[in-house]
């Protein structure tokens, strides 16, 4: 089963603002250099929020799922990660 | 601007004890919950204990059904070792009815609880906490209690504590299945729609403790894995989960049966004692100082535990150092804390690979009758592993 395909089973409000961040993208391209690809956000993150196109990290906020491992496996401190407000964001009902 | 005596980030277990208890001490108290309604941002196994849940909060907890089996396979390549055993009340819970219910015996006890509210920062004055600021507004206290969860931002942002790191973080992701009662009962031979059991699995190469759990019309499966392995191996975690369900044979169960939800979460796997817990009128608690039995993956009776004695340590404004004493007074809390060097152990190396292979080859050998086999187990490991585990048992109190 594909991972948008487990997303679809999620409950989400979308808040028109990201609540992540790339703080500077410059240190995605030196994260690249040492790490690679899939760089470390992108392949920890259980919802495909993190890719790789021309050159920098694109996120989709949209399919965030909350965990946090992207904050804490960035080598750089790099991401920049809030909650969503007003109670957006994921609302889980058999967890 | 909104003025109480105590406000409270979070609705969860550790929050609504706070809450519990303060109230019942009479104190004005706020609980900012981030999720729609308690319990919709949280993910867990999720089994607990009946009795000590209800113990505090009282009777009539929603739960799914009872645990009257927890079968443990120790995986050493393909093959697993299986131990069963029958516990005493424990039983599974559905977070989001666990948690609502939860809050809303903190709500009879008088405390005031406000969702869909994010909070952001403490605004601070010479080392005391005035008021916290929401994406709705600011909101003014004598006391603050911080039961935030893993992602504890708000405590970060006060330089309370520091961010978990790969090595001291596990990555859990967990899906829910659909099963109807009577199919559930047949594939896990469940006599009755009350009755149900919990599996857990360990894997040591990659290292992966997986859990399954019966709901009462679901299944819960799920696993975990140190971020610092899965990124350094740059595997990705629900592919692990993926080929986990494959490997236990929970792929070939499930099949046909329709997903219910995908979550993921963060397991701590290092805190308290090794943090800080307050400072001057704040108090942190739960998953937040990283209150997860590493052995048993119980986060929720920690939290409860924890939450209670953040709730006390608000209302008497308590110095940092008794709230910490108070912590480790706690049997549930000193029991995470005495086990925090077989965890260190666990997570770096591949030492709990090797207590794996070790166990289960010891097992092995026990059941077979093989006991030049047991012999030469605890032979070629009575060096590095026996030690180190005889180290930590005596330790123990």
């Amino acid at each position: 089963m594909r991972t948008e395909e487990k997303l679809y089973t999620l409950r989400y409000k979308k808040d028109d603002k990201s609540h992540l961040a790339i703080k500077d993208e410059n240190t995605c391209l030196e994260c690249t250099a040492k790490y690679g690809e899939p760089q470390p956000c992108v392949s920890i993150c259980p919802a495909n929020v993190f890719s790789w196109q021309n050159n920098r990290i694109v996120i989709g906020y949209e399919n965030c799922v909350e965990c946090g491992a992207s904050r804490i496996a960035c080598p750089y401190e790099n991401i920049e990660w809030n909650y969503p407000r007003f109670g957006k964001g994921i609302a889980l009902r058999y967890a | 601007m909104l003025d109480y005596d105590i406000v409270i980030v979070g609705a969860g277990p550790a929050g609504s004890a706070a809450a519990l208890k303060a109230a019942s001490e009479g104190k004005r108290v706020l609980v900012i919950e981030r999720g729609p309604e308690p319990g919709s941002k949280n993910v867990s196994g999720a089994m607990i204990r009946k009795d000590y849940v209800t113990s505090i909060f009282g009777e009539d907890m929603p739960f799914e059904r009872n645990v009257e089996t927890i079968k443990v396979s120790l995986y050493n390549g393909n093959k697993p070792v299986n131990i069963e055993f029958h516990p005493d009340g424990l039983v599974t819970t559905g977070r989001l009815k666990f948690d609502k219910w939860l809050s809303s015996v903190s709500e009879k006890a008088g405390a005031m609880v406000i969702p869909k509210t994010t909070a952001l920062k403490l605004n601070w004055e010479n080392g005391i906490a005035k008021s916290l600021i929401t994406d709705r507004g600011e909101v003014s206290a004598k006391s603050f209690v911080l039961a935030e969860g893993v992602n504890s931002l708000v405590s970060m942002e006060s330089g309370i504590k520091g961010d978990w790191t790969p090595e001291n973080s596990v990555q859990a992701v967990k899906m829910v299945y659909s099963i109807k009662k009577g199919d559930l009962n047949t594939l896990f031979n469940l006599p009755d729609d009350n009755t149900g059991m919990s599996w857990r699995m360990i894997t040591s190469d990659p290292l992966v403790a997986g859990f399954m759990y019966t709901y009462k019309d679901s299944l819960a499966v799920g696993i975990g894995s140190p971020i610092k392995e899965l990124v350094d191996r740059k595997i990705r975690p629900e592919k692990l989960l993926d080929d986990f369900l494959e490997m236990t044979g929970i792929a070939e169960k499930v099949k046909g049966y329709s997903l219910r939800e995908y979550s993921a979460k963060i397991i701590p796997e290092g805190g308290f004692p090794d943090i800080n817990v307050a400072r001057g009128n704040v108090y942190l608690c739960g998953d937040a100082i990283g209150l997860v039995d590493p052995l048993t993956f119980d986060g929720i009776t920690p939290a409860i535990a924890s939450g209670t004695i953040a709730g006390e340590a608000a209302v008497h404004n308590y110095d940092k150092e008794i709230y910490r004493y108070n912590l480790m007074k706690d049997p549930e809390i000193s029991k995470i804390a005495k086990e925090r060097k077989l965890e260190t152990d666990f997570m770096t190396g591949n030492k709990a690979g090797e207590y794996i292979n070790m166990v289960s080859s010891m097992l092995e050998g026990w059941a077979s009758g093989d006991l030049m086999g047991i012999r030469n187990t605890m032979v070629s490991n009575y060096r590095n592993l026996i030690p180190d585990l005889m180290t930590f048992v005596m330790r123990m109190r």
